[in-house]
Parts: structure tokens; sequence; C-alpha cells
């Protein structure tokens, strides 16, 4: 409990002593800032003293009569709780921290957050998002207001492929992919990513078929090409195994399979747009010349630039022809909205063995990616396999009465 | 008795009228007041003395922060003061109440800026008399500036600017000096020697009289009695007359002595002896000049006593002000930083604005 | 031995121990002598050290800065005192163009081994330039280093290693917390002043802090329902931004708090560093709270003006997403 002595002030110049005349209050008593606390008789007037703290009396020192001194004690002030400022040379003095709790705020109040045009997401969500391929705008943010979460990305990770980081190195011509090649681009990221692909392939000996195709140069002018005969194969396949020749749709249900009534054939053509793939609709394998005008007239459609879009449209299962190359197999991918796809490859010479003796044969590989969504392992196996037999042992003479 | 500068040297100030309310004569100056105005300075003289007693008082009782007080140097001010024209400018320190006080400023806004409640106070331009300056010697450079400006403009306006002793080993007073005196500028340099710069005597760092200085940067310097407000206000007329003059600057140095401690918080008896205070008590500037009044019939008891009252409830209605004076807006402190517009700054107060009434209590808060 | 000492008396005792250990060391500045200084720091050294150990200046800033840099290169050691933060100005020019440069221009032959103290910052309650923080224009200059404690003990340390120090340092002393009192270790601190260093550990929120603040800053984590870390940064230049990154890695979130106004503070410094080394570990933008950009309010108005808990503490809700 701070106590304040009043001391005698000088009250005018040259003041050094004063007669207490009336004091005003006495102890116990409550007293106010500049409340007049004594009436003092100095040479030239009677003077009130105001008091300068508020608090309690609790001493007075001085009697009426007594003759104090400038600076002698004349009353004590309990000043209670109130903490006294000590003041510095320059100012009132630092203040107690008298208040520690927290100063309530409305509920109400938003804190002013930096906001973004973009999808919001913390820096290391984003980089999360972008080391693993996922684009932030495809999702749907869990967080405040909208924001993508960790978690958010995690679960579009999920169990998804991760695509191989590109490489940092800049350097080197740079060509624009725009227009069809970007769609088609976009084509296969889509295929690829979401028709999870399985490849099997299988290795055949084509001396009959190559000898079909020398019967039928002798007997027509018409082309006729081991391609045709794969096509063929391949057709054939389709009708015994349906499945093949189908698309995967996403309904509100789940899923149906489409299993397509006709075999629209699109083979992969190298044109000088790039790759195109014109499709030979209602593709029959019963006729091998009119299958092989129809392909004719749609590569060369797709060569001259001539193909319009519904000849480069509508295929239900596609051939590729990578044997023009000089290589063997590989992984084809799927076409959007098929069910499977089959590449051929070089026919080459090589040792094989034939009735326990080895050989020299014109072997090809066959290879057949198909959608596993779609066609499981045994049905593409049987699939691959009898394009396989068929080329083997193409049926000779059932073909030549029927061309 | 001429004013003792010991241990400066045994130069003589000017003076007018003695510490003991005695007339004398100057060969160099001379001062003709009417009865009515000596009386007037005697008035202003209690006034600004009641002034600095009640700020004190007021200090004490923790209605201001703090309190500079010019107890003693009432008449080196108020003299200087009374010589000024109209339109001439005063470039103050923190503790130059009594000139505030002669150029018209409310002494309410001088407590404004010792109780917090307001960094400037008053206008400058309106009293033609600068804001507190309190960081020691910047004005000194504002004053010349303000000088050669009233050069430029070839109008008769003069500029008095006032520093202590120990302002006088700035840099700013220096260059003030150069400025001044390369310029022709027209300012008096009015420097109140009153012995101390809080705890430093005078004569520690002051080698050759202050005024004596004014001979080394090429104008002259005149040595006056500051508490003799005759002798100041004839000693300040003929500066300012020099100044208006084209002639350029004069440095007066009024000497004098603070009778108080630094501020209300510095304590004094840590560096100086009662002695000293006690001396001065015999040259106080306002009871000379009353016991001049007094000797010449120019004024009588029924005066003196007239002015003590007209003093008291002055005083009494200055300590109801400042008891009652009210909080600035917590918002005004982004007031006026800018002359034109700034969005960032604008901004900044609506988000600090809008913090403040984010407390559950704002709506009691006044 | 450890003793309950005010920060004023903590950083006299440090002074009393540089006199007393090498007989170079000068202090030199306005009213140190008899005075003992405004705010009594230097209290009895004038009567123990004599008149050519402790020695009051005229009253001139630059002349005080100016004529020790010559002091240094003749070889004493001068700690001087800048009466309060508003009046360094004077002194900038001798400060920027020679103190900070000479070691350089010399190619380290000329060293400054002088100690500038500067008592600074607000919540006294005081008139104009009393007021002020300015240490960020000497942090951002190259040659200098600033040094400010928080607490009696790191007053006693950093002025020890101030003046210990051949660079030049500016010492920034927080007057409103010269009446504080603490335990000091005479025989010197273990924590390195060079360094920042964490007064409260916290797993939620790092909070950064120097000086008068530190003290604000734990009353903010006391009076918090999160858990708050603490740094002292101590010093200011070279800024221990290393010591705040591993505190930020663990919490994810950054608030700084200083006086000075906002504007190009140090908070924007440190916000610009940990922004860079912290990115990835960032859980929310970083929030500064700090002095607006206006010059220092009168005196009834600094509480508004001056950092607070409760500002504080709506900070960290904003960074803990609240």
């Amino acid at each position: 409990m701070p106590v304040e002595i009043f001391h005698l002030p000088d009250a005018g110049e040259g003041l050094t002593e004063a007669e207490i005349v009336r004091w005003l209050v006495e102890p116990g008593d409550s007293v106010t800032v500049n409340q007049v606390v004594v009436e003092i008789e100095t040479a030239k007037a009677t003077v009130e003293l105001p008091c300068p703290w508020a608090g309690v009396v609790l001493q007075i020192h001085e009697v009426i009569g007594a003759v104090v001194p400038v600076g002698g004690q004349i009353i004590s002030i309990d000043t209670g709780t109130q903490t006294q400022r000590e003041p510095v040379l320059v100012g009132y003095g630092v203040k107690e921290d008298t208040s520690l709790t927290r100063r309530p705020r409305k509920s109400a109040t938003t804190n002013s957050h930096p906001t973004s045009s973009r999808t919001t997401a913390k820096p290391i969500v984003r980089k999360l998002a972008k080391d693993n391929g996922i684009d932030l705008a495809t999702l749907v943010g869990t967080g405040r207001d909208g924001e993508i979460t960790r978690e958010d990305v995690k679960s579009a990770i999920g169990g998804g492929v991760i695509p191989p980081k590109v490489s940092q190195d800049q350097t080197g011509e740079r060509i624009p992919v725009r227009g069809v090649q970007r769609l088609m681009a976009e084509a296969m990221v889509a295929s690829a990513f979401t028709a999870p692909h399985v490849t099997e392939w299988v290795e055949v000996d084509m001396s009959g078929t190559l000898e079909v195709v020398e019967r039928f140069k002798a007997r027509s002018t018409e082309r006729m090409t081991p391609f045709v005969l794969v096509a063929a194969g391949l057709i054939r396949a389709a009708e015994k195994y349906p499945r093949i020749n189908s698309s995967w749709l996403d309904t509100s249900e789940g899923a149906d399979v489409l299993i397509h009534p006709n075999v629209h054939l699109g083979f992969a053509a190298d044109t000088p747009k790039g790759l195109l793939v014109p499709v030979v609709r209602n593709a029959s394998a019963a006729h091998l010349i009119a299958l092989s005008a129809g392909i004719t007239t749609q590569m060369d459609k797709a060569r001259s630039g001539s193909a319009a879009p519904a000849d480069l449209t509508g295929g239900t299962i596609t051939l590729t022809n990578i044997g023009v190359f000089g290589v063997d197999g590989g992984t084809p991918i799927i076409a959007p909205g098929q069910a499977a796809i089959l590449a051929m490859g070089r026919i080459i010479k090589k040792p094989w063995v034939v009735d326990g003796s080895i050989v020299i044969r014109p072997i090809m590989q066959l290879t057949f990616s198909f959608d596993h969504r779609i066609i499981d392992g045994a049905l593409g196996s049987r699939a691959l396999a009898s394009v396989a037999s068929y080329l083997a042992d193409p049926a000779l003479e059932e073909l030549l009465l029927k061309d | 008795m001429p004013i003792d500068t010991e241990p400066h040297s045994r130069d003589l100030a000017v003076q007018l009228l003695t510490p003991e309310g005695e007339l004398v004569t100057h060969e160099s100056y001379s001062l003709d007041l009417t009865n009515a105005q000596y009386k007037s300075l005697y008035r202003e003289m209690v006034f600004v003395r009641r002034l600095d007693l009640e700020a004190t008082a007021l200090q004490r009782q923790g209605q201001l922060g703090l309190w500079a007080s010019s107890l003693g140097q009432e008449a080196a001010q108020v003299g200087s003061a009374f010589a000024l024209e109209k339109n001439d400018f005063a470039f103050l320190t923190y503790r130059e109440h009594g000139v505030a006080w002669m150029r018209g400023v409310d002494p309410k806004k001088i407590m404004e800026v010792y109780r917090g409640t307001s960094i400037g106070g008053w206008d400058p331009l309106e009293h033609r008399c600068n804001n507190y300056t309190i960081v020691i010697g910047n004005q000194v450079l504002n004053g010349v500036g303000y000088a050669m400006g009233c050069s430029l403009d070839q109008s008769s306006d003069a500029v008095i600017t006032y520093f202590g002793d120990g302002a006088t080993a700035q840099g700013d007073v220096n260059e003030g000096f150069v400025f001044a005196s390369t310029f022709d500028a027209p300012v008096v340099f009015f420097c109140q020697n009153n012995q101390w710069a809080i705890s430093q005597p005078s004569e520690k760092f002051v080698k050759t009289p202050i005024y004596r200085r004014a001979d080394g940067f090429g104008f002259p310097g005149v040595l006056v009695d500051g508490n003799d407000v005759l002798a100041v206000i004839a000693v300040t007329k003929a500066a300012l007359a020099r100044a208006r003059s084209g002639a350029g600057p004069t440095l007066i140095e009024a000497f004098t002595y603070r009778m108080a401690a630094h501020t209300t918080s510095d304590d004094p008896t840590r560096y100086r002896h009662e002695n000293e205070l006690q001396n001065w008590k015999l040259r106080d500037p306002i009871e000379r000049l009353k016991v001049m009044l007094a000797r010449h019939g120019i004024a009588d008891r029924g005066f003196f006593n007239a002015i003590e009252s007209e003093a008291d409830a002055w005083a009494e209605s200055l300590r109801n002000s400042v008891r009652s004076m009210p909080e600035p807006a917590p918002e005004s402190m982004f007031d006026d930083v800018y002359a034109e517009k700034n969005e960032v700054l604008d901004a900044q107060r609506a988000a600090f604005i809008e913090y403040h009434e984010g407390f559950a209590d704002s709506g009691a808060q006044s | 031995m450890t003793t309950e000492l005010t920060i004023a008396k903590a950083l006299n005792l440090a002074l009393r121990l540089a006199l007393e250990e090498d007989n170079k060391v000068l202090l030199f500045g306005e009213d140190i002598g008899k005075l003992g200084g405004v705010f009594r720091v230097t209290d009895g050294l004038h009567k123990d050290f004599g008149e050519h150990r402790v020695i009051d200046s005229p009253l001139a800033e630059s002349g005080i800065v100016g004529t020790a840099i010559g002091l240094a290169m003749r070889g004493f050691r001068p700690v001087l005192e800048i009466q309060f933060d508003g009046f360094v100005f004077p002194a900038f020019d001798q400060i920027i163009s020679q103190l900070a440069k000479v070691h350089r221009r010399t190619s380290g032959s000329v060293k400054l081994p002088i100690t500038i103290r500067i008592p600074y910052g607000g919540g006294i309650g005081a008139v104009e330039h009393h007021s002020e923080s300015p240490e960020t224009f000497f942090a951002h200059i190259p040659g200098l280093r600033v040094l400010t404690p928080s607490d009696p003990q790191s007053a006693y340390s950093c002025l020890l290693s101030a003046i210990r120090s051949d660079d030049p340092v500016i010492f920034f002393e927080p007057k409103r917390r010269y009446w504080d009192k603490g335990p000091v270790d005479h025989t010197q601190s273990s924590s390195d002043p060079w360094r920042a260093r964490i007064v409260r550990t916290g797993s939620d929120v790092t909070v950064v802090a120097y000086g008068p603040m530190v003290k604000t800053a734990l009353q903010a984590a006391d009076a918090s329902e999160y858990s708050l870390e603490v740094i002292d940064l101590q010093s200011l230049s070279p800024l221990d931004d290393r010591s705040i990154a591993d505190s930020v890695q663990r919490t994810g979130r950054l608030v700084i708090v200083h006086e000075a106004p906002g504007n190009l503070g140090l908070g924007a410094e440190i916000a610009a560093r940990i922004g860079r080394s912290c990115f990835y570990d960032l859980e929310a933008p970083i929030e500064r709270v700090t002095g607006y950009d206006v010059p220092y309010p009168p005196s009834k108005l600094e509480e508004h003006y001056l950092p607070d808990h409760d500002r504080i503490l709506v900070a960290v809700d904003s960074v803990m997403g609240a």
C-alpha cells in the first residue's frame, strides 16, 4: 500500500514557512486529487492547498497553529492499489503491465488472409501435386475456403501411375505441338493412363501367309500383302471373341462394356501429316481382295490428305504395322475408346524348329495390347493365339475359292 | 554593479536595470518605454513564471509527463520577444515558454505537448513561432533558412532563433553561424546561457565567452545581463534592426540561470551546489523590475496585488483545462503524415480501425 | 556468482568490469560522469575510475562518434553513450561514412572496437524523439554489428561481448525495461550473444522478437491457448536466420514482432529469408506485428502504436488459421 507524504510546498516566491490554519479532512477520510485538504497562512495570504493524490488520509502531521517550514511533512495519504508511474527525465515513465490476460475479440472478426485468384494451396502442397503430376485444377479442395490440402493431393495420387520426370535440360530445338497433333497426344495420354494396358506377344511362322500372298499375286492384279492377311486374322479373332471389339463406357451406375456389332478396322498410317488412323468400315475377313482394296483406298486418302473426318474416326479395333520400320514388337497404346490393338513386326528369317529339325523360316512377331478392364488374360491370350494360328495356316483353299 | 561573468572573463554585460532595481545607463544601449509598457512587462513575466510553476505542480500530480522549467529566465525570454515585430519569426527550443507566451500561443497548447496529447501543439504560421524543437540545435539552421527566405523575398521581416549554452557545441549551431554570415541572413542568434546543460556547467565546454565566438564567424556578438529585461529588449531591438537593414546576423548571449532542474525528473543536487541557486536568487528578474516600478512610482501595491489575483484566477483555469484535456482519438496518429494522398497509409489506417473494432468490448470504449 | 539486478544495474556492472579488465576502455558521452547518466547506467563509475576514463562530452553526438574513431585509431576502446535514440542522427554521418567502412578501407589494418550504447524504444510516456526504434538503419549498413539485449542477464553478457569485440557495435538498450529485474550470472552466460536464443520453447508458432518486445512476446505466450516458441534475436546484424529457420521447420508458422515501423523493418528481412529457406515448411503466410508507418505518436497514444500481447495473439490466430 503506497504511502505518499505531502510536504509543504513553496506557494509563492521566497516562502520559508506557513502556519496551519484549518484542516478540512481527518484520518480515514477519502480524498480525491486536488481536493483542498488544508488552509495555511503565509506572510502574504491564506492559501488553500490541494492534495496531489487520491486515496485515504493516513496521518496528519501538524496541528492547527503549528508553524511549518517549507518542505516539512504535513499529511500522509495512502494511495491504495493505484500504482504510480515513476516519472523519467523525459516523460511519465513506464506503465505497469497490469493485464496479462487477453482482451477478447469479437467472434465474427475476419483476419485478413492473402487470397489467390488461382486455386489455394500451401507451397508444400503445390510441390507435392506438381512432383506427382497432379493438376490442382482437377481437385476439389476440402480445406478452408476450398483450399486444397495435403490429403486432397495424396488421395488424387492414390494408386495412379507416376509419370517420369521431365529432363531439366532445356537446350535444343523446340517444336511446337499444336492442333491435331496436340489432340492426339492428349488422347494417347488419356488412353494410356485410363485403361490398364496388358501387352502380350507371340512369334508366328509366316511361310503359310507368304505363300498365300504369292498365290494371290499370281492370280490377280489387286494388291495383296501380309498386312492384309494379318488384318483378316484380327477381324476373324474379333468375330470369334467379340469382346476384343468393344468399348468401356463409364455410366452413372458404374460402367458398361459395349460390344460393337461390326468391326471397323482402324490401321495406323504414316502420312506426311504424321500418324493417322484411317478406318475401313465393316471390315470383313471373308473377301481378302475387298479387304485389301478397302485398306488401300483408305490409306491413299490418308496419305494424300483427302481423308474426311468420317474416314478417320469410328474405329472399333486397330492394327499397326511397325515391321515396316524394321522392328519386331513393342507396347502399343490402345486407341481411345477401343479395347485392343494389334501390332505386327517385321518378317525376318530366323532359325525355327520344324519336326525336330532346325530350319530357316520367315518369322514375325505379333504384339497385342488390350484393356484389362474389358479383356482378361485368358481372353486376350486366346484372341492373340487365334490370329497367330490363322496366319500360320491361313486355310488357303477356302480363301482362294472365295475370292 | 556590473554582472560578474566569471569564470568566463571580466567582460561587462549590457545592463540597464541592476539586480537591486536601479536604472543605469549604457554607452551603446538605451531604452525608452512608457509606464504602461513597463507595467505590461511586469505582468507578462509574472504570468510566465506562474505558468511555469503551475506546469511544474501539474507534472508532480501526474497531469503532465514532464516539464522543462523556464524559471529564472523570464526576462531573457519576455524581453527578447517583446522586441519582435508582428511579422518576425521565432525559432524556439523546448524551454521558451516566455517567448511562446509573448507570441500569443495559448499555454494550453504548450501543455498538450508536455501532457502527451499532441506532438506540436500550435500552428507555427499562425503565431510566427515554431513548435518546440527537442533535438538540440536543429532549429538554429531552420531559423537561418527562414531568414534567408525573408531576404530573398526582400521583406523587412527578421528571425530570432533561441538556443542554450550546451547547444553551441552542436554542428547545426555552428553551421547556422556560417550560413547566416555567408548570406547576411536577417537573423538574431539568441543564446540563453543558463549555465547548465543538464549536468554540465557551461564553463566546461565554453572556453571563450559565447558572444565572442561571433567574431570568429564574422558578425558582432553582445553579452547582456539575461535577467535584466530592459537590457535584453534594448540589445535585441538593436540586433533586429541590424538584421532588417541587411547587415546580417548578431549573436546575443543572455547571461542567466536555470533556477530549476533540466526537466522535472532531473536531480540537480547530484551535480550543483545550493549556494549557486541562492546567489542567483539575488538577481531575480521579476523582483528587480518590481522594485524599480515601485521606486519610480510607476506601480503600487494595488497594482501588484491585482496582478497576483489575476494570475491566481488564470492559474486555476489553466489547471482545470489541463485536467480535463481530452485524449486524442487513436486513429489520429495516421493524420497529416503526408500533405498528399497516400493510399498505402490509408489502407493501414483502415486496418487499424478494423482491428480496434474487432474487440468484443469495443462498443464500450469511449 | 548470481545476483538479482535491473537491466540498468546489469549494464552498470558490465561497464565496471570492462573498465577494470582493460585500461584502454573509455566511457564517453553526455552527462555520464557526475550525473551517472540520465538513466543512471554509468552511476558511480566516474567516481571510481576518474575523469580520464569516464568522460563527459560536449553536447554534440557527431563530435562524440567522430572523436571516438580517432581515439580508437590511437588504441583506445571507446564505449560511447548516445543519450536517446532520437538524438543519434547527427552522428549518423560518422557512423556510416567512417565507423562502418574503416576496417574495409584499410584492409583490416585499422580496427575500430567502438561500442555505441543507445537507449531505444517507446513505452516511457515521453515527448518527441525519445521513443524511436532506429535499429534498422544500422543493421542495414555493412561493417556494423548491432546487438540488443532483452533482460538483465543478456544485457550483462551482450554488453561485455560488444565491448570486447573488435568490430564497431551499435548496442541498443530497451529503455522501458531498464527497471526490469532478473538474475545475472557474473561469470557471464554461456549463451552466444551473436546468435538468437530460444527463450521459451513451443510447438505451434514461432514468435521472433528482440529488445523490449521479447517480454511482450512472452506475455503473449502466457496468455495464449497455443504453444508459442519465443525467440530473442539478440543480434540484429549479423542476423541469425538459421536459428529461426530451425524453429519454423518444426512449427511451420512465424510471427515477427518489433516496435519499429513495419515498412522495411527487420521483420521484412526475416520474412524474406525465412520465406525462402522455409518455403515448403510454411503452413501459413508469415505475419509481422509492428509499429505503424507514422511518426511516433504523442505519448497518450503510444499504447495504440506499440505492439502488445493482444496484437500478437491476433497474429497468432491468423497463422493458426483460426
